[in-house]
């Protein structure tokens, strides 16, 4: 068992008042705290800062530990502690929140205990948060979908990451960025305890065709400058399959069309679909059509840039 | 097949977090969850993003030692920075897709 040096975790001198002890804790949970800080790596040394403050804040865990740094500070990898040693204010529940070192030496019987109920004769199972990828398409009815996670299984003498895999179910209408709980799905609980739940982030995958606002889709529809000038009916796709649509005659780029009922399934109805109009001039053109767009141009008069003469 | 439970009740909130019905009425106050439905606060349910606002507002006055209002007020912060966020992925691909990205 490495040994934890929780003056080093907190960069404070071993001497160090508790007040300088609080500060520095204080800056680095704010630094590292999975709710402040998505980064990867954040969480675990979180974890490690919360574990070293969670000693060294209660004079009596401190001065356990103080006296365990002095038997066998030194052994940093082969660290086991006194024969026979109990902490005095310590139970035996293992949390995953905490190292095998703290686990060991005070088991988490007290203090941050992150699901504080306990049930039966152990502690609940923690709750686990994973991000759900969807397809666009798999919100427009009911959806069945597998998902596999890791748990982590609180065994005797450590903590264990199982695998798991099953299938849930993907409500209609369900938007990005929401939640799903799945009961009883999470971190086993300690002895008769029930399990944790599993809460699923539901993350839209962005789509090649679609854009979101909400429950409305947005399309961007490329026209020619003459469907634009002259009006044209064009086939646009939409989530359950191609519509006409009419273009206007004079519609300008970035003009929105909208679909009434067209968007993304919601409890209460549909969403809208927004149809972007965007110009597109052909790439190459021959002799003939910039001969045509040459009349265009001196039969139009048409100065885009008016306003800008005005200054 | 897994059924999806949508909502959680207080009754059931508080058991498993083993916070009293005060502290979740605080929350509710303080804006970081909306019960789904109205009424009595005995009978409050929340749906699971309620529940992590929540969570996350526990966390962080128990880490940090904070009060309510300056939890409710990260919180409020929090929300309103991954809805920026989620809105700036959004207007950015909607952006690429009407501009064509050229040298001059």
């Amino acid at each position: 068992m490495e040994f934890k040096d929780y003056y080093k975790i907190l960069g404070v001198a071993p001497d160090a008042e508790k007040a300088d002890i609080k500060v520095a804790y204080r800056k680095l949970a704010r630094k590292f705290h999975p709710d402040l800080n998505p980064d990867e790596g954040a969480e675990a040394s979180f974890k490690e800062v919360a574990e070293a403050w969670e000693v060294l804040k209660d004079s009596e865990r401190r001065a356990e530990y103080d006296e365990l740094r002095r038997y066998g500070g030194r052994q940093r990898e082969g660290f086991e502690p006194p024969p026979g040693w109990q902490s005095a204010s310590g139970q035996q529940h293992h949390s995953a929140d905490f190292s095998d070192f703290f686990n060991e030496i005070f088991g988490s019987g007290f203090g941050r205990e992150p699901h504080g109920a306990p049930g039966g004769s152990g502690f609940r199972g923690q709750d686990v948060e994973i991000e759900l990828p969807v397809f666009l398409e798999e919100t427009v009815t009911d959806a069945s979908k597998p998902v596999e996670y890791e748990l982590p299984v609180i065994e005797a003498g450590g903590i264990r990451r199982v695998k798991k895999s099953l299938k849930v179910t993907i409500p209609a209408g369900t938007a990005d960025g929401e939640r799903i709980r799945v009961k009883g799905q999470g971190s086993p609980g300690q002895g008769d305890a029930p399990a944790g739940d599993l809460y699923l982030h539901v993350r839209l995958v962005p789509h090649p065709v679609f854009d979101l606002k909400g429950h409305n889709l947005l399309v961007t529809v490329p026209v020619a400058p003459w469907e634009a000038a002259l009006g044209a009916k064009v086939t646009v796709p939409t989530l359950e399959g191609e519509i006409k649509l009419t273009v206007a005659p004079g519609s300008q780029s970035g003009q929105k069309l909208r679909v009434r009922g067209r968007g993304l399934s919601k409890r209460d109805g549909k969403g809208d679909l927004y149809a972007v109009l965007k110009v597109v001039m052909p790439p190459t053109v021959d002799a003939e059509t910039e001969a045509l767009w040459q009349t265009l141009a001196t039969k139009a008069a048409f100065d885009p840039r008016k306003e800008w003469s005005k200054r | 097949m897994m059924s999806t439970l949508v909502r959680i009740t207080v009754s059931e909130f508080c058991e498993q977090e083993g916070l009293s019905r005060r502290t979740v009425a605080e929350l509710v106050e303080c804006d970081v969850a909306r019960p789904l439905n109205e009424g009595s606060a005995a009978d409050w349910q929340f749906d699971a993003t309620g529940v992590h606002w929540m969570k996350r507002a526990i966390r962080l006055q128990r880490d940090f030692e904070l009060d309510w209002v300056t939890v409710a007020t990260m919180i409020d912060l929090l929300r309103q920075r991954e809805r920026l966020l989620k809105e700036n992925q959004n207007l950015r691909r909607q952006l690429g897709r009407f501009l064509k990205s050229e040298e001059h």
